[in-house]
């Protein structure tokens, strides 16, 4: 465990998890919840869990977004609030 | 409302952070959950000393995911297959307002589309290499960083991967609603049917060490590392299903036709 | 040694291209200019980096288990060879279905909407 590096990415996670709620465009806003299931990942990843990483990639950044944009497409793209 | 959810926010978030300075810091080995409680031998401590030796399965997680907490996996994979009926239940439409004159098969050909033969030939490429990995990280769960949940989901991605870069109708030619139907139910069946072959051997359910009775050349240790191995691919199955399920409902509001 | 420098050497290259694509990324005008940045210096600065990485895996060569991670590196290179390059292309054929316009010089002549205009 590096501690720096651990605060680097908590400080990423953090602004991606406050981007991802604020911004209007709900596209946008999936993507950006994939960027923060890669940040969580890697932070798995650098503290020793290498299982949960995994899954969190595969579930969290894969999938998930991908269900997320299919379900965008069918409804509206833009938040009301 | 607005400032009554910024109150409740804050207040969580200050309750939160104040509790944490009594947390044990990273690694502590003085900490209850490494050292035990009252001078008793903790569990993790038991995991990591004797799965080896209970289990020959060098990849702890696994060995505590599909056996010490066996009841607790399968039925995640019923949550996970749960969702799967849900979202089925939900969006899934029969008949009713049928499209019309669905557009022919994409053409391949050179004179064709060339943004779909470029696509659609890398995932040509792609497509068994990642479907070859699942595989691994499925059977080499107990060895290595992987098990069940992960090689299905990234199964499952290489379906909806074939959905995306061709037709919906192309994917569900290899993958029809039929079977991934019966595959999810399958899962489930090989893993609860684990448990009952135990519980037929008269042990307690998914007590898997009695089960080297029914598979030839092992003892009661390495039978727990194989019904691992069974159990996970009992998951991998439910998993893989259920995800292309989802997609497919997904992404042509369940008609399972013209999707994306 | 030498294998030290050739990595650092590898690595250094993947993080300068990389500064290029996310300069361009910001600074290019339109959706064409900026994917063609971000597709071309993302690929090459990826192969750089992971290469670096490969060649970092066998600087004492002694063991079987560097080699094995060598060539999965190399294995991770072929795939972003394959798969960045089809990322790109499917992006910018999205966009261009989509109808966005390039932006185009005094002089230049739209391309993309003449191309358009044909059945």
């Amino acid at each position: 465990m590096i501690v720096s590096f651990d605060l680097v990415i908590l400080v990423f996670l953090i602004i991606t998890a406050a981007i991802s709620l604020r911004v209007r465009d709900l596209l946008s806003a999936a993507m950006i919840l994939g960027v923060y299931s890669f940040l969580i990942c890697l932070l798995w990843a650098e503290m020793g869990a290498v299982d949960v990483a995994f899954t969190e990639a595969a579930v969290g950044a894969g999938v998930s977004t991908v269900f997320m944009i299919a379900t965008i497409y069918h409804t509206r793209r833009r938040s009301s609030d | 409302m607005k400032w009554l959810g910024l109150i409740a926010t804050a207040f969580t978030g200050i309750l939160l952070l104040s509790a944490t300075p009594y947390f044990p810091s990273f690694g502590d080995p003085n900490s209850p959950a490494n050292a035990g409680v009252n001078g008793g031998v903790s569990v993790s401590q038991y995991y990591i000393t004797e799965t080896y030796t209970d289990t020959k399965v060098p990849n702890i997680v696994t060995a505590v995911l599909a056996d010490y907490r066996g009841y607790d996996t399968m039925f995640e994979t019923v949550v996970i297959f749960a969702a799967g009926v849900a979202i089925f239940a939900i969006l899934r439409s029969f008949g009713g307002t049928t499209i019309p004159s669905h557009p022919t098969a994409i053409d391949t050909s050179v004179e064709g589309d060339h943004q779909r033969i470029i696509i659609g030939m890398t995932c040509k490429l792609i497509i068994p290499v990642i479907q070859l990995f699942a595989l691994y990280v499925v059977a080499h769960g107990h060895h290595s960083p992987g098990g069940g949940f992960q090689g299905g989901v990234i199964l499952g991605a290489s379906f909806i991967l074939m959905a995306l870069a061709k037709e919906l109708d192309t994917a569900l030619a290899r993958f029809s609603e039929k079977r991934y139907l019966a595959l999810a139910c399958v899962g489930i069946f090989i893993y609860s049917g684990f448990g009952l072959l135990c519980v037929a051997l008269e042990r307690n359910f998914l007590d898997y060490g009695i089960l080297h009775r029914l598979m030839p050349a092992t003892d009661e240790i390495m039978a727990r590392s194989h019904s691992m191995l069974g159990v996970e691919v009992g998951v991998a199955f439910t998993v893989t299903a259920i995800m292309f399920a989802i997609y497919a409902n997904l992404s042509s509001k369940g008609r399972l036709e013209q999707g994306f | 040694m030498i294998l030290d420098i050739i990595a650092i050497l590898l690595i250094v290259a993947g993080l300068v291209f990389f500064l290029g694509a996310a300069v361009g990324l910001v600074r290019f005008p339109d959706f064409y200019s900026r994917m063609h940045a971000a597709g071309k210096g993302d690929t090459l600065s990826n192969l750089l980096v992971v290469l670096g990485f490969a060649i970092h895996e066998l600087r004492h060569f002694d063991g079987s288990a560097d080699v094995i991670v060598f060539c999965k590196l190399l294995a991770i290179c072929a795939f972003i060879m394959l798969t960045s390059p089809t990322a790109t292309h499917a992006l910018m054929d999205a966009g261009y279905e989509d109808g966005i316009e390039p932006v185009i010089g005094e002089d230049g002549e739209n391309a993309l909407a003449a191309d358009r205009k044909k059945p």
